[in-house]
């Protein structure tokens, strides 16, 4: 994105963030809540920023008063972001100017303060807010000491640096250590940290705390580690177009890379190393697919990731044959872990595997129950106990378990405060995934747009629709949720769609999400206190809380 | 003739007539107390940096109830081949007798004698003749706890020649320029808390000659306070020890971490019993000593590592010693003259048992 003004900056700053670090703009709009705070730049831009739930919305002045207003010009901006600069040593005359009233002032200074401090130590942040300085460095002030980039033999240096040790990996080599290609790790700058000083000793084993990462970078780097694995695990034999190349085709379908992103960094944030989960987050991907393609079956879907599903391009008999060949395929990978990982902790994933499996089945039987018997459950909890049981666990609770298994965590209790935390966010993650198939993009969305009201699924939306109108007009849409898939028309479902707007299910589902993702997230910080705050961590923070920023 | 006076061996090529003191490289007493500790370690790399090694050969003392029994004693080797990671034995690798060690006395210099080293599965092993070129340290100790302390003493420059085994593969006649040890003490693993140590040999030198320039860099990181570390870096120059820079004068910095995947476990048993995570490695180490107008700074960078798991004897958590293989960048300037030099180096991040 190019950015011109500092408008843009700041917007293309929390849009970078609430994609890459959800849990900055949570935490940001948390301190912002009720606010609404106009920002004036020195170059003449403008835009107005508040609060929506966990999400910051930048947008132009509509023309109403701003609780507080802040005027910034390109000098003061340095006082919130660049890692490089030093900040001025103090805010110049007419540089920045702040008016509100003092406890919103402080509030917005809370606001940019998580902005600033956690949100900078992003590479993605930084390169942005580089890519804005370069255009004009003059701007910036004063520039910190130029550091020698190249290692010099000249002993001078030591005289020039300092010749202490943490001098020379600060100055000496100002940019980090290059980023390696790796799945859980290097997103974020980190600081030199000194061992010994002469007089202090800091143990070499005790790192600094990192709270932030960079979600998208890392989602994207795990799932393209798991792709290549499942691509190793599906043998390359005939029958190839009847079942092997299905295979291969139907998970290369776009897909966000959230469970190989749980199981990855739930093992890395145990200590484990992610080589370890890769397997295993392939198996779960094998037998993810392998009840996609079954469940599109029971369901009737015609599209699935923008593409026709298994069953509607290849034929009933061959999806059904593949999505069974993926689960068996998904056993044998889970088992192959065994010269690496050992018996105890294959052994303790066959049993997570088996689990997972039950749960799945069982929670699809009781929605496919609920439709063969036609019928809408009243209360909120069935949907619950049905989504945790159908999409929960093996979206969200298994592969944190799994890979919390696949680093040596095998104490029952520890690992039941993954499904604790886990079982609250993918029921958050499911409610918000059946409100974008009402409202959502199909192209950012990947399924046919009103698809589950179509299908009959009994989601929030419907319960909570069901329960608030008359008996007539239950009655008039039992009428059309009886329906088979073949014979419902589109209007049906817009019908449906325009009562749940007037019934105010969708807000009612809304605030449902975000209430759980909230509880689910704080259970996080409380509940996952006895590992460490490192990186792998803060990934399963920014997932936690992606369900609490997501746009809907 | 006493015990300790023996005649010159055939081969000497340096006049060593008497050696004064115990034969070495350990006091003759037993080892009495349960925690009572004696090592020998040995690091080598060749010459080209495609094969490095480290062995420890461990004592530990039996205790008072049985004192007529030999302490038990665990060896391990792990070999590492550049591009294919490490290749370890178990803790019970097969061992030349007598060991070679530069502190059994008398010792004279470019004497090659055996020392052979080979896992109860074959591989990995080495069958080496090692060579003192230089001479040792000033023997140092460090105090962990009210009873518990840690001597140690090394020589760097040892020149190792021999038949090298990783995995299925053999190499002969490899030439490596390396690092011999001597520790002893008494301590437990939670009170020692961890160390950094390392060397580096400059490799220029001639095969039968000392390194031009070699150092080696310790900091003891005991449990206690903050203050407590203890801590040298020394300096050989063709072979003679010319500075020893006191923990005052040295500051260590390190920066990222090593990817875990890099870091690969021995001995292979250990994998089988649930041995609790281990700690993140730093990914670059830098060090610099200043004394006076001398001067040193070491830079180093890990590329990859193998962690020794360690059982301790009073805590839940084992030991970890992470052998870490790298290049490294040294530059500075003893006594006026200055040096630099690109090689690879051998360090150790060890630690973890302490509970608490």
């Amino acid at each position: 994105m190019t950015v011109e003004t500092a408008a843009q900056l700041l917007k293309a700053t929390v849009d970078e963030l609430s994609r890459r670090a959800p849990a900055v703009i949570a935490a940001a709009a948390n301190q912002l809540r009720g606010i609404i705070l106009g920002l004036r730049f020195g170059d003449g831009t403008r835009i107005e920023l508040r609060a929506d739930h966990s999400r910051l919305v930048v947008s132009q002045p509509n023309g109403e008063t701003p609780d507080v207003e802040v005027y910034f010009d390109d000098r003061a901006l340095n006082l919130l972001f660049d890692l490089e600069r030093r900040p001025v040593d103090q805010v110049w005359e007419q540089s920045l100017d702040v008016r509100g009233d003092r406890e919103q002032v402080l509030a917005v200074w809370r606001t940019f303060q998580v902005l600033s401090q956690r949100g900078s130590g992003l590479r993605a942040v930084q390169s942005l807010w580089r890519s804005y300085r370069d255009r004009d460095p003059q701007r910036w002030g004063r520039l910190a000491e130029q550091p020698a980039v190249n290692r010099s033999r000249n002993p001078q240096h030591a005289r020039n640096t300092g010749w202490r040790a943490l001098d020379y990996l600060d100055r000496r080599y100002p940019e980090d250590i290059a980023k390696t290609s790796s799945t859980v790790g290097g997103a974020v700058y980190t600081d030199a940290r000194s061992l010994w000083d002469g007089y202090e000793s800091k143990p070499w084993w005790r790192f600094a705390d990192v709270a932030d990462t960079d979600l998208m970078e890392t989602m994207q780097a795990c799932k393209e580690r798991v792709s290549q694995e499942f691509q190793r695990i599906v043998p390359d034999r005939e029958p190839r177009a009847e079942l092997y190349d299905l295979m291969r085709e139907y998970p290369a379908r776009e897909g966000k890379g959230l469970r190989p992103t749980l199981t990855i960094a739930t093992c890395c944030a145990l200590g484990g190393r992610d080589e370890d989960a890769v397997r295993t987050a392939a198996a779960v991907e094998l037998f993810h697919n392998g009840f996609l393609v079954h469940d599109d079956i029971a369901d009737e879907s015609t599209h699935r990731r923008n593409e026709p599903t298994l069953h509607e391009a290849h034929g009933i008999g061959l999806a059904v044959n593949t999505g069974d060949a993926m689960n068996l395929l998904a056993v044998d990978a889970v088992l192959s872990n065994l010269p690496t990982l050992g018996l105890a902790r294959t052994l303790g994933l066959i049993h997570e595997i088996m689990h997972m499996c039950r749960e799945t089945v069982e929670g699809q039987a009781i929605e496919l129950g609920w439709i063969r018997h036609l019928t809408v459950p009243e209360r909120d909890e069935d949907y619950f106990h049905m989504s945790t049981k159908k999409t929960g666990w093996y979206t969200c609770i298994s592969p944190c378990r799994l890979g919390a298994i696949c680093a040596g965590e095998t104490d029952p209790g520890k690992l039941d405060l993954f499904t604790g935390v886990f079982r609250l966010i993918g029921i958050a993650f499911q409610i918000q995934d059946d409100i974008l198939n009402l409202l959502g993009d199909e192209a950012l969305y990947g399924k046919e747009p009103l698809g589950d009201l179509l299908e009959g699924k009994r989601t929030v939306m419907m319960i909570h629709l069901f329960r608030e109108i008359g008996p007539k007009q239950r009655q008039r849409l039992l009428e059309i949720i009886r329906l088979p898939r073949t014979e419902k028309r589109f209007e049906d479902a817009e019908e449906i769609l325009a009562a749940m707007k007037q019934a105010g299910s969708i807000e009612y589902a809304v605030e449902m999400a975000d209430r759980l993702a909230h509880e689910g997230v704080r259970r996080f910080e409380e509940d996952l206190t006895y590992i460490p705050e490192n990186e792998a961590k803060a990934l399963l923070r920014q997932i936690a809380n992606y369900v609490t920023t997501r746009p809907l | 003739m006493p015990a300790n006076l023996r005649p010159r061996p055939p081969s000497c090529t340096e006049q060593v007539a008497v050696s004064l003191g115990p034969e070495g490289p350990f006091p003759r007493i037993r080892l009495r107390k349960v925690l009572e500790r004696r090592w020998l370690h040995y690091a080598f790399l060749s010459r080209d940096h495609k094969l490095s090694m480290v062995a420890n050969v461990a004592w530990l003392g039996p205790g008072l109830e049985a004192e007529d029994t030999a302490p038990p004693c665990t060896s391990i080797l792990l070999v590492h081949k550049r591009g294919e990671g490490w290749c370890s034995s178990q803790f019970n690798t097969l061992t030349s007798t007598p060991l070679w060690s530069a502190f059994r006395q008398p010792h004279a210099m470019h004497a090659p004698a055996p020392l052979t080293l080979t896992s109860t599965a074959t591989t990995p092993a080495v069958e080496l003749q090692l060579a003192r070129s230089s001479r040792p340290c000033t023997s140092q100790c460090a105090w962990l706890a009210p009873d518990q302390h840690l001597r140690w003493q090394s020589e760097t420059g040892i020149i190792a020649r021999g038949r090298w085994t990783f995995r299925d593969q053999t190499f002969d006649d490899v030439e490596a320029i390396g690092y011999h040890e001597r520790v002893r003490g008494y301590w437990g693993w939670p009170e020692l808390g961890g160390w950094v140590f390392g060397f580096a040999n400059d490799p220029s030198g001639a095969s039968d000659s000392p390194p031009p320039t070699a150092f080696v860099f310790t900091l003891i990181q005991p449990r206690g306070p903050g203050d407590a570390a203890n801590g040298s870096m020394m300096v050989w120059r063709n072979g003679r020890l010319r500075r020893h820079f006191p923990r005052r004068c040295i500051t260590f910095a390190v920066r990222g971490q090593l990817r875990r995947n890099k870091v690969q476990q021995a001995p292979a048993l250990s994998n089988l019993f649930g041995v609790p995570p281990m700690e993140p490695i730093p990914q670059q180490l830098m060090i610099s000593a200043r004394m006076g107008d001398d001067w040193v700074t070491y830079d180093y960078y890990c590329d990859a590592a193998a962690r020794v798991v360690i059982p301790s004897e009073t805590s839940l958590r084992p030991f970890s010693v992470h052998e870490v293989i790298g290049p490294v960048q040294v530059e500075g300037c003893i006594s006026g003259e200055h040096f630099a030099f690109d090689t690879y180096g051998i360090a150790e991040f060890a630690g973890g048992a302490d509970d608490g």
